[in-house]
């Protein structure tokens, strides 16, 4: 028994357990069954209309496998997050950084500005993008104005990048923020003092210490941005597939329930990957 | 002299200046203690000098050079930090390898040197450590061994040894002292702690609100301050407050005549200062050895407290209470609480500085 933990504790184990329970239920009926019945369809067969049929199959699994199809559009999706993930990281950084060298009521609002497009919808913002990249967009028309041919930036992986990337930048920067804890002004002013010129002590000092952050906002933001269906959906066109528009066609509007199930099961086998390799290098980084 | 900083100004927005028209300069190799009150501008100096911070004004001088605009990391000098600064995500020897690293020194070259410094702080062996498994004093050491291992021109310490025991303590400052020596590293060290400072320092700086309050040899600052502050903050002191006689002796209480060597203009209000251990006590009745130039004040012990080796006595003479030390002997105390005795001091040992402050 672990007595130490128990006297630490002033309210006892019992009154621990009691509070966490509620919690632990929601997680239960809300989170665990319906995960649960998700990876039950996906050993069942659907009819053409729609309704699954009796009995329990592994064909829908097989004809998976079987399809290379379906491979490169795991393979799309993950490269697809990792490509986001980056940009987006490479983006965020610098204006994490310079907020959080910032001080008092400047800094408050600075993380005020930062998070507000949270604000408003996804839809709404990709719905932006929409009109300023869309082929009479105003970025177009702005590059034609200027004596050049616009590339196209809507309704295919261009557009998908961009607008991704904008829709996650507050979730990225909010993690880096809260990772950034161990950067010290003092320590680089040190690191100064030792010779270091500024290009050296970012290297040697701010990065490796901004190094949780990091890994806490691309774990986030690769997760996010495979799990994500609305933007892909609408600055896309159809014309790029990935997982999550796939499983959205597959349930609403072929009704292949069994196939999205498995589809499902295949990005929560990602995002277990993602979280495996989160924790390694979070423990190097440690 | 090779280290001249000259009126440095520092000004934190609108509050009243953290350091204002500081002057002073050393020599090549001397160590120069920056004694003073907590808050009195001590780690803002060093951060101006090292680059840290930039001065409102002033201009910092080395070697004839003005540095005054040269980033941190071209004016090699070595600091240890108030706060130790290590980087954490280093372990102790990374740490201390860092600024060999930087002089582009070769492997071998480093690990003999990081070996040696470690040793040289008293901790071989946790060179694979990271900070943070270590105690608050062996961090400090660790800063010490980091700030000290590239032998820099200039090394500049805020307070080095707040965190170690006295034992270790004397041992590091005397350390730090041989080291300082053998080099001819110029050398500052901010301390609160005025026997630190006292005894390894060539000169001392003391600073009080961030002025500089005066400046000399540790005998100079200690037996001639300049200011009651100074000789307030450089160890115990009575105070006694009275006004200059015409015949040049002072007047205390109307109950009370003290001589001091040097006289000062007639009616003006002084202060007296004295210090307890050069404070003779005899019985009550016993005759005073050369009593020509000293102060005699009769007094009834009040107080008596033993702290090992000396003993305090609070006697009250007129109408005021003053503090005598002497050292302690086997035989015990001489005197008891309730004792009638004679105080008495030589005029040398009379500091008088004028009412408002000023000598
Ligand atoms: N970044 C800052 N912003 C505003 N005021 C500051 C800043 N740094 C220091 N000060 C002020 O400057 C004054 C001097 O501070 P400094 O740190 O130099 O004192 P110190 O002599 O080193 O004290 P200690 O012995 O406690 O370390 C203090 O009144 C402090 O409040
Ligand atoms: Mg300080």
């Amino acid at each position: 028994m672990n007595t130490v933990s128990v006297n630490e504790n002033p309210f006892g184990r019992k009154l621990v357990l009691a509070c966490l329970l509620p919690i632990l239920l929601v997680n239960i009926v809300a989170f665990m069954v319906p995960v649960l019945n998700l990876a039950a369809m996906s050993f069942r067969a659907a009819s053409s209309t729609g309704s699954l049929e009796e009995g329990i199959t592994v064909s829908t699994w097989l004809g998976l496998f079987g399809d290379g199809y379906y491979w490169s559009m795991v393979g799309r999706t993950v490269w697809f997050g990792i490509l986001i993930t980056i940009i987006t990281l490479l983006l965020s950084y610098p204006l994490a950084l310079f907020v959080s060298r910032r001080e008092g009521s400047l800094k408050a609002f600075l993380v005020v500005v930062c998070i507000s497009p949270l604000l408003i919808s996804a839809v709404v913002r990709t719905y932006g993008w929409m009109v300023i990249l869309g082929d009479q967009g105003v970025l177009p028309s702005l590059i034609r104005a200027s004596g050049f041919t616009p590339p196209r930036l809507i309704n295919n992986e261009t557009g998908v990048i961009i607008g991704m990337v904008e829709i996650l930048m507050p979730y990225m920067i909010l993690s880096l923020l809260s990772g950034f804890g161990k950067l010290d002004a003092t320590l680089e002013q040190a690191a100064g003092t030792l010779g270091a010129r500024p290009f050296t002590v970012f290297r040697r000092v701010v990065l490796p210490l901004s190094l949780p952050g990091i890994l806490l906002g691309c774990l986030l933001c690769f997760v996010l941005a495979v799990s994500s269906f609305i933007t892909p959906k609408m600055l896309a066109g159809g014309r790029v597939s990935l997982l999550a528009t796939e499983i959205y066609d597959q349930a609403i509007v072929t009704l292949n329930w069994p196939l999205a199930a498995c589809l499902s099961v295949l990005i929560l086998v990602v995002f277990g990957a993602a979280l495996v390799l989160y924790g390694r290098l979070s423990k190097i980084v440690e | 002299m090779y280290l001249k900083v000259d009126s440095l100004e520092k000004r934190y927005g609108a509050f009243d200046p953290s350091v204002s028209n500081l002057s002073f300069s050393l020599a090549q190799g001397e160590l120069l203690g920056l004694l003073g009150p907590s808050g009195c501008g001590k780690t803002t100096t060093l951060r101006m000098i090292s680059g840290m911070v930039a001065a409102t004004s002033g201009r910092i001088l080395v070697g004839g050079h003005d540095v005054t605009g040269l980033p941190t990391y071209r004016r090699n000098m070595g600091v240890m930090f108030q706060s130790y600064a290590l980087f954490p995500h280093m372990t102790v020897a990374e740490n201390v390898a860092f600024g060999l690293e930087m002089r582009k020194h070769s492997k071998h070259e480093i690990a003999k040197r990081v070996e040696s410094a470690l040793a040289m702080v008293r901790l071989n062996g946790v060179g694979d450590r990271k900070p943070r498994q270590l105690s608050g004093g062996q961090q400090q050491r660790v800063a010490l061994a980091r700030a000290l291992v590239f032998e820099p021109d200039i090394l500049l310490l805020d307070e080095p040894l707040s965190n170690l025991d006295a034992k270790l303590r004397d041992d590091m400052r005397n350390e730090i002292r041989e080291i300082q020596q053998r080099l001819r590293m110029t050398t500052i060290f901010v301390t609160h702690d005025q026997t630190e400072a006292m005894a390894i320092c060539d000169r001392i700086v003391v600073m009080n609100k961030g002025r500089l309050e005066q400046i000399g040899t540790p005998h100079e600052i200690y037996e001639t301050p300049a200011t009651p502050m100074v000789a307030d903050f450089v160890g115990r002191i009575n105070r006694l407050k009275g006004t200059w006689r015409s015949d040049g002796a002072i007047d205390i209480n109307g109950s009370m005549t003290i001589r001091a060597s040097r006289p000062g203009a007639r009616g003006a209000p002084v202060l007296v200062m004295v210090r307890p251990h050069r404070i003779g006590l005899v019985a009550s009745g016993s005759a005073i050895p050369s009593a020509e130039h000293e102060n005699v004040l009769a007094g009834t012990i009040r107080q008596v407290t033993y702290i090992g080796d000396t003993l305090q006595y609070s006697v009250e003479a007129a109408g005021a209470r003053i503090l005598v030390e002497k050292a302690t002997t086997s035989a015990g105390d001489p005197f008891q609480s309730g004792a009638e005795v004679l105080l008495h001091w030589s005029e040398q040992d009379t500091l008088t500085f004028a009412a408002d402050g000023e000598r």
